[in-house]
């Protein structure tokens, strides 16, 4: 099975409307799901300047969460996790 | 070639303000770089009017044009004779100096400097011009040319009186003892900065005073005339987007160190030239973004925070273990700091929904491009792209 891979953005933006709490995630994940799920820095996905005010971004796989929390990014690989079993 | 040149002082034991006073003015179009250090009379506040007055005069009068040998003759004909001690008010050492190496030094009652080239003394000619209205003033002017890796080494009374009157130095340390610490000091670190190199004179004197308590305020100025340190940092995309690879190649064809501050400017230089990003996700000290790491550029961090911070730092001159503080090394430890900053603005940056107010980019390096120069004598130059 392919590792679900999470990319928190690092961005300005993103960093001070929640992105910092976000990088708890990195310790986080690893308990909760174990080898299954990658966390990774990105230094700036590049879409706050597109979907203006929704910062901060996650991407889950190809799935992008915006005004991303701790919750929503588990509850996204808990879903892509479940299909992955079926 | 880049004069590195600094300041360290230390005020007089039980004293709260510094009797010595170190001003300097490096203009980065012309090269030229002035500085004058000024003993006041006395101790403490008094003292602290007198030397700053002098010196900012002094440097005033330099900056609008008028020759070394004329402001200082002005000024050593203008200050007063204290009713008490029937001496001047405060004494001096300027300089002006150009990156070819030409540098005209006046003293007028301040220690004399010292010369060093390849570990040695050299004893350069002085023309004395005495003052007309006090006979007991004299100013000693030099005309000196340096070479790659001299060094000048200016104090004030408090360096080489330091422990006068105790029983190994009677006294003082004289200049004597100054050169002999100096000539070990660059035989120990021969590349030793201006900053470090005055830190320790200044540590040296203080210690050979009894109880390391200071009997006068103790002042020493080094200049290192040298190779510069070249540095650049990239901070934000370029407002025209075709540009972007133009700009992407002059920033890594750079001679010296690189950095890049700013998430979507990584983003750019790694699309443009094909250098991947690492980014950190693990490390989060201080409550900015981690830096980042990409192949063949020294320092990538986030932008706006960081830079924000930095010039936190910079102004305070502590720094804590972040990303700021390793762009604030960064900058420091390099002397021709070239900044290219783009003008393309991130809407998202002015959302009033942010919980913290955010620079304007040009506004961040412009204050810290600022102290830079003025606090730290660095040489620093900005293109808006």
């Amino acid at each position: 099975m392919e590792k679900i891979k999470v990319e928190i953005c690092l961005g300005t933006a993103c960093f001070v409307m929640g992105g910092a709490d976000l990088q708890d995630l990195s310790d986080i994940i690893p308990l909760k799901f174990g080898e299954k799920v990658e966390v990774l820095g990105n230094t700036c996905l590049d879409l706050c300047s597109t979907e203006y005010g929704k910062a901060p971004f996650v991407k889950v796989n190809d799935f992008i969460i915006e005004k991303a929390t701790k919750d929503k990014v588990i509850a996204k690989i808990n879903e892509i996790l479940s299909t992955q079993e079926k | 070639m880049f004069i590195d040149i600094d300041c360290s002082q230390q005020k007089k034991y039980n004293q709260n303000a510094y009797g010595d006073y170190f001003t300097s003015k490096r203009y980065p179009e012309t090269g030229r770089l002035v500085a004058v250090l000024s003993d006041g009379l006395g101790s403490g506040i008094k003292a602290n009017i007198l030397a700053c007055m002098t010196a900012t005069m002094l440097l005033k009068f330099l900056e609008e044009g008028s020759s070394i040998k004329k402001a200082c003759e002005t000024i050593m004909n203008s200050l007063p004779v204290c009713q008490v001690r029937k001496i001047s008010y405060s004494t001096f050492s300027a300089i002006d100096s150009d990156e070819d190496g030409n540098v005209k030094i006046v003293e007028e009652g301040n220690p004399q400097f010292l010369w060093i080239r390849n570990g040695e003394i050299l004893e350069p000619k002085f023309e004395v011009i005495t003052s007309k209205e006090f006979p007991n003033r004299h100013m000693h002017i030099y005309h000196i040319k340096l070479e790659a890796n001299d060094r000048l080494v200016f104090c004030s009374d408090g360096v080489t009186q330091a422990a006068l009157g105790s029983k190994d130095l009677k006294l003082g340390l004289r200049r004597e003892g100054l050169i002999e610490f100096v000539k070990k000091e660059l035989l120990r670190e021969p590349d030793i900065s201006s900053s470090k190199l005055s830190k320790h004179i200044v540590k040296y004197a203080i210690s050979k005073e009894l109880d390391r308590k200071p009997k006068d305020d103790v002042s020493a100025v080094c200049v290192y005339y040298r190779e510069p340190r070249k540095s650049i940092v990239f901070t934000g995309p370029p407002y025209h987007q075709d540009k972007d690879k133009y700009y992407a190649k002059a920033f890594i064809e750079f001679d010296g160190k690189k950095a890049i501050s700013g998430g979507t400017t990584a983003n750019l230089i790694s699309r443009e030239l094909s250098i991947p990003i690492k980014a950190n996700v693990n490390y989060n000290i201080g409550k900015l973004p981690a830096i980042s790491y990409m192949e063949g550029i020294d320092l990538v961090t986030e932008g706006i925070l960081t830079l924000t911070r930095t010039y936190e730092y910079l102004e305070s001159g502590e720094y804590k273990d972040d990303a700021a503080g390793d762009l604030m090394k960064f900058l420091l430890d390099t002397d021709c700091i070239n900044f290219m900053v783009g003008a393309k603005l991130n809407q998202a940056h002015y959302d009033p929904n942010l919980p913290i107010e955010i620079e304007i980019r040009k506004n961040i390096i412009k204050k810290i491009s600022d102290i830079l120069q003025n606090k730290y004598y660095k040489k620093v130059t900005i293109q808006y792209m």
